[in-house]
């Protein structure tokens, strides 16, 4: 699935200087713990290499002539406790890369999530949310576990090799050096093993994608294959691609089913050779138990870099993402010297409003009303006349093109963006619930309100009277998307939700889903109400609604062409007059 | 080992591959217990010697060890290639074949199933479930046989060796794996955790992005940041809590195996001092007599131990996930097949599309209404009808019964007076061209995508159909034409031009029957004319049925079916209709108003 939500807009290659630069930036806070972590690191690799020395040691005075109970008990007493003590180091060591590396995950979330945010409406429009949650949630842990796990380990792996070696050379220099042609092999095998696996793998996870994005497909178009009768033929598509992922994954398996044993053959030549100094008796038996240890502990991080070299590539990769989603600037911003609203009287100004989502395809050309303090007014028209867009333009969900907005005679470009919608109520027409409580919904999640007031606010609206049927009221739960609640009652929850926040200005875009009649009457009953708040702006389904604004504006394909109330249009015999016909008359 | 009616069969089916597997990992098993006994010989030979030069006898008995380390060595290079080819091939054999299974058995579930379950729910079993089976089979396999086997071989060893020191180290390392079993349990309480305050997180991540304009309307950004920093921390809290917790039994398992080394060392090193300076100890009746090497072949033979019993954990966990795995996929398999031929059905052939609805009814599995509610009338070989009503009036239901996609009474669908229930689903469905709703397309070139229903058709056919449906001058205008790819990875089609090649596809089929299910609706009022002049052209002489929600599309037609909450309020021509049917007369009315307000002053 992650791989569908990769491509969005903006991803671009950063080159590697700056990336690694930018990642280094989030990790430095930790700096001080990943150093401790690091210490700990160095005094675990010289514990783990030394306790093989003791078995070593163990060896040589069990079969020389001065063997000594004494020395024996020591030996196994000290193993004992280095041997304990160093999983002491152990548990510090990871935890502190672990709080290190969560710490990380969280500030980084937080910056992320908090950036998306921000995006503007059109912004969010492009990107599909599955791909902006990828990138809150799951990219932003990936590039903390490069740094807390993949890296470190890396080092760990490294400095291993490299102390196990030394210690080998110590040890016996001659044995040692006799073990070069293996460390090179293995190298070199490695790297190729590396690249290859690198190229399967790209190869399996694009033939898994394939395979899914084919099931997906073919699921959701079961009904066209079964009508066109195609089984047969889909059932050969199908064929085709879970056989090229079933070979692979048999590459895949071919692959480490040849380096596995190889190296593990090497590693058992490495023993062979060792035994060998044992023939001409160069070395004490003791040497050999040690080089015996120590080879395991040499070949295995051998075979674990390749992996972690891997892991860095694909880590790099998804904080690339990242960083690329982070350098979208968000499109509407708030102007240096904007300012704060905090009393409206609620006129409302449009002048020769003119504005397009897309470049040239006008949605609004060149409107102008103006809507006095408290009144109530109503948009009409055919879909797409531009009704809902004057709506969402008032708010500055989106920046218009050409023209002015003023609200009590300012330009809602020059007052701040979030004063300007905390003075606004909006009842959208797709009433977006989320999952929680009914009253997490209305306060969403504000705590500041009581519960008294947000019952005082649900009598207002009328949504007290289906609440109080729930089995617990205020705290019934509300699935996913609401779909628990009809659309009146969603409706009802949005007024609530609205008033409660007291807005000094509303907007309303009204539902165009048939509602039972009860709630119908409640709606209207509660729209009266809330009519006292101050000016109101409906798109509007409903006749009752549009006859009892103060003034219907009329659009027909993004231009204002009648005004007045509903008497005066009525008379006039226009397009209102059809409209009115088309959508109302006894239906 | 699992087992379960969908997968016993493959046991036997590869049953070649899991015995040379199973052979080659107890062969490698065999093999590596050598070693150490090879490093404590040495060791004792070494012993002896004492400085001195190795006798001939000694020298040779390294050399043949020596030989047969690179023996083993070989030995066991070629078991584990041959154990990895074997046994993971076989797991993928049956993986795929599973999902293949699967995958037919997709092809024959009917839409109401699903319509119930979502294609998420399905994808999930497709992909994470097989997964799981898959891993178990192949890794299960192989950590149960080599575990067990290496674990048994080496305790037998052991005792052999030392039977008294062997109660001292056996003891504590079967204890490991039995507590390893335990803390698997909890640690995947944990993991679910874990796993939930995750999902939790991804849920409110989603939840606000879909619900953005709600928070930015309602000035919340803030606020849903506080949120997000509770669950976030909540996330790493329960992280830094996860690792906590398996740091620390991994590293307690780690220091009990460092002191039980150091037993074997301390107790071992005892023994072998005694039997050294002649003075063996004597336990129940036993005298123990332990060369120095013996003790380091010993301790080698402990090493391997250590992960059979690290692995009995992993098995027991992996064991369950995948029986809860198989457990979903044989209910996917064991779903009933609603749809299918009776028994005796015969293939529809030679349609004429002559079709008689008689006192027909329908009901929705599981519903108590009436969808279609008696509905009798015959449309003649050739005729043009056209299908209105509101929505939710029955129209699709009519034509889906038609495709046969559900069962219905007997006798109460003809087509060309031969009852369609017994008649055989395929060659009813061959008879029908049908152009869906939603016109779905797949992502695809768009030759592939109105060729669907016959592979390798002409091109001038292809090429008829696109003009058919007045498609053909929007494809050329495509750079690359008909070879344009549809959907995500291609061209993104308008609502309007995925409709057209939704006719175009049933177009080609030539078939006798055709049914536009409201095809049009996407298209401007030009390209409608022009679709339905093309009909009356092309289909003469051929059953059409158009299902329509715009008048104008049907009015021309021979015949219109208007249908009322189910039930046939008239059949007739246009104009015969205006003056029997209230519903037809007043959509006619209303688009008429409709025309003037789209159409403007």
């Amino acid at each position: 699935m992650a791989e569908d939500f990769d491509k969005l807009i903006g991803d671009k290659k950063i080159p590697h200087k700056i990336m690694w630069k930018r990642m280094f930036t989030y990790v430095k806070p930790e700096m001080g713990w990943l150093i401790l972590a690091f210490l700990l690191i160095l005094v675990n690799i010289a514990i783990d290499i030394s306790l093989p020395l003791f078995l070593s040691k163990l060896t040589d005075n069990l079969q020389s002539a001065n063997i000594s109970l004494k020395v024996i008990l020591m030996i196994a007493i000290g193993y004992c406790l280095l041997g304990v003590i160093g999983q002491v180091f152990v548990y510090l060591e990871s935890m502190i890369l672990q709080r290190a590396g969560q710490k990380i995950v969280y500030n980084l979330r937080m910056e992320v999530f908090e950036h998306i945010e921000n995006m503007s409406q059109d912004q969010f429009n492009q990107m599909p949310v599955g791909s902006l949650v990828t990138r809150a949630v799951s990219y932003t842990s990936s590039l903390s576990e490069l740094f807390t796990t993949i890296l470190v380990n890396l080092i760990k792996n490294i400095l291993m090799i490299i102390g196990t070696y030394g210690i080998m050379f110590f040890i016996s220099w001659k044995l040692s050096l006799s073990m070069l042609p293996f460390v090179a092999i293995v190298a070199v095998v490695s790297f190729f093993f590396r690249r290859i696996i690198h190229k399967i793998f790209t190869e399996e996870r694009k033939n898994i994608s394939d395979l899914n994005t084919f099931l997906n497909e073919n699921l959701s178009g079961m009904k066209i294959i079964q009508i066109f009768n195609q089984e047969t033929r889909k059932e050969k598509e199908f064929d085709k691609k879970n056989e090229k992922l079933r070979k692979t994954r048999y590459k895949v398996l071919v692959a480490f089913g040849i380096y596995r044993p190889l190296i593990s053959f090497i590693y058992f030549l490495a023993i062979a050779v060792t035994f060998s100094f044992a023939f001409k008796s160069l070395v004490s038996a003791g040497v050999i138990v040690a080089f015996y240890v120590y080879l395991s502990r040499f070949f295995n991080p051998i075979q674990n870099i390749a992996d972690q070299l891997n892991g860095i590539q694909k880590a790099v990769t998804a904080s690339e993402r990242l960083f690329n989603l982070l350098d979208v600037p968000p499109k509407v911003l708030d102007k240096d010297d904007a300012i704060e609203i905090n009393e409206i009287k609620g006129k409302i100004e449009f002048k020769d409003v003119w504005f397009s989502y897309k470049p040239d395809e006008w949605i609004l050309k060149g409107v102008s009303f103006t809507i006095e303090p408290k009144q109530t007014c109503a948009f009409v028209g055919a879909t797409g006349a531009g009704k809902t867009t004057i709506l969402s333009l008032i708010v500055r969900n989106y920046e218009i093109q050409k023209g002015q907005i003023l609200i009590d005679g300012v330009d809602i470009r020059n007052i701040k963006i979030k004063s300007l919608r905390k003075a606004i109520g909006q009842m959208l027409q797709d009433v977006f619930l989320f999952s929680g409580t009914i009253k997490d919904n209305i306060t969403l999640h504000d705590d500041s309100y009581s519960l008294q007031e947000i019952k005082e606010t649900c009598e207002y609206v009328n949504a007290d009277k289906f609440i109080d049927k729930l089995d617990k009221k205020y705290d019934d739960v509300v699935i996913e998307r609401g779909e628990n609640f009809s659309q009146g009652q969603r409706q009802l929850l949005s007024f609530a939700r609205t008033v409660l926040h007291k807005p000094q200005l509303l907007i309303l875009d009204e539902a165009t889903a048939n509602i039972d009649t009860e709630t119908e009457s409640l709606i209207q009953e509660s729209l009266e109400k809330m009519k006292n708040i101050g000016t109101m702006l409906i798109v509007a389904h409903r006749l009752s609604t549009i006859q009892k604004a103060d003034q219907i504006i009329v659009l027909q394909h993004g231009e204002v062409i009648e005004r007045g109330n509903h008497q005066q249009l009525l008379k006039n015999h226009g397009y209102y007059y059809k409209l009115y016909k088309l959508q109302f008359e006894e239906r | 080992m699992l087992f379960g009616k969908y997968i016993n069969k493959y046991y036997l089916k590869y049953a070649i591959f899991f015995i040379i597997g199973i052979a080659a990992l107890i062969l490698v098993d065999v093999a590596q217990i050598y070693v150490p006994q090879y490093l404590g010989k040495i060791v004792d030979i070494l012993s002896n010697v004492k400085e001195a030069p190795l006798n001939a006898d000694q020298q040779n008995q390294i050399l043949y060890m020596i030989i047969a380390t690179i023996v083993i060595a070989l030995i066991m290079m070629l078991g584990r290639f041959l154990w990895r080819i074997t046994i993971f091939h076989a797991s993928f054999k049956i993986e795929a074949n599973l999902r293949k299974e699967m995958f037919l058995k997709a092809e024959r579930l009917s839409q109401r199933y699903y319509h119930t379950n979502s294609v998420g729910t399905v994808m999930a079993w497709f992909t994470n479930d097989i997964e799981t089976i898959q891993e178990f089979f192949g890794w299960g396999t192989i950590m149960l046989v080599d575990a067990g086997f290496l674990a048994i071989l080496v305790i037998v060893e052991m005792f052999i060796l030392e039977p008294i020191l062997s109660l001292v180290a056996i003891i504590p390392i079967l204890l490991i794996a039995l507590w390893g079993a335990l803390v698997e349990k909890f640690m995947s309480k944990r993991w679910e955790y874990r796993q939930t305050s995750f999902d939790n997180l991804y849920d409110f991540s989603q939840e606000t992005f879909t619900g953005i304009s709600v928070i930015k309307a309602f000035v919340k950004e803030n606020q849903q940041l506080k949120a997000f920093a509770k669950l976030a921390r909540r996330d790493k809290d329960v992280n830094v809590d996860f690792a906590r917790v398996s740091v620390l039994f991994d590293s307690l398992i780690n220091a009990i195996i460092a002191i039980i080394l150091a037993i074997i060392m301390g107790v071992g090193g005892y023994f072998v001092y005694a039997y050294v300076t002649n003075n063996p100890v004597v336990l129940f009746g036993h005298q123990v007599t332990l060369k120095p090497g013996q003790l380091i072949t010993y301790a080698g033979y402990f090493d391997l131990l250590i992960w059979p019993m690290m692995a009995m954990g992993h098995i027991i966990a992996m064991r369950s996930r995948a029986k809860t795995s198989l457990k979903r996929i044989t209910r996917f398999l064991d779903e009933e097949e609603e749809i299918k031929d009776v028994i005796g059905s015969e293939d529809l052939k030679d349609v004429k599309g002559k079709i008689t609805f008689n006192h027909f009814s329908f009901i929705y599995p599981g519903s108590n209404n009436k969808t279609i509610d008696d509905i009798s009338l015959e449309i003649k070989e050739g005729e043009t009808i056209g299908i209105v009503g509101r929505i939710g009036s029955g129209k699709t239901t009519l034509v889906n019964s038609l495709l046969r996609l559900y069962n219905l009474e007997e006798n109460s669908l003809l087509i060309d007076d031969k009852d369609i229930m017994k008649c055989s689903i395929s060659s009813i469905r061959k008879a029908i061209a049908y152009v869906p709703q939603d016109n779905f397309l797949f992502s695809d070139t768009i030759e592939n995508n109105i060729s669907f229903s016959k592979e390798n058709l002409d091109v001038d056919l292809i090429k008829q159909g696109a003009i058919f449906s007045d498609i053909d001058k929007d494809i050329s205008d495509f750079k690359q034409g008909y070879e344009t790819v549809s959907g995500e990875r291609g061209v993104t089609l308008s609502g309007g031009q995925k409709q057209r090649i939704s006719i175009a596809r049933a177009y080609v089929k030539k078939a006798p029957i055709m049914i536009l299910d409201d095809s049009v609706s996407a298209v401007d009022v030009k390209t409608e004319e022009t679709i339905l002049k093309n009909i009356a052209e092309q289909r003469k002489g051929k059953t059409t049925i158009v299902v329509a929600s715009r008048i104008s599309t049907v009015s021309h037609l021979d015949k219109i079916v208007v249908l009322d909450n189910g039930k046939l309020e008239a059949f007739g021509s246009h104009q015969e209709l205006l003056k029997i049917s209230p519903t037809y007369s007043r959509m006619v009315y209303l688009q008429k108003l409709e025309e003037e307000v789209e159409g403007g002053n």
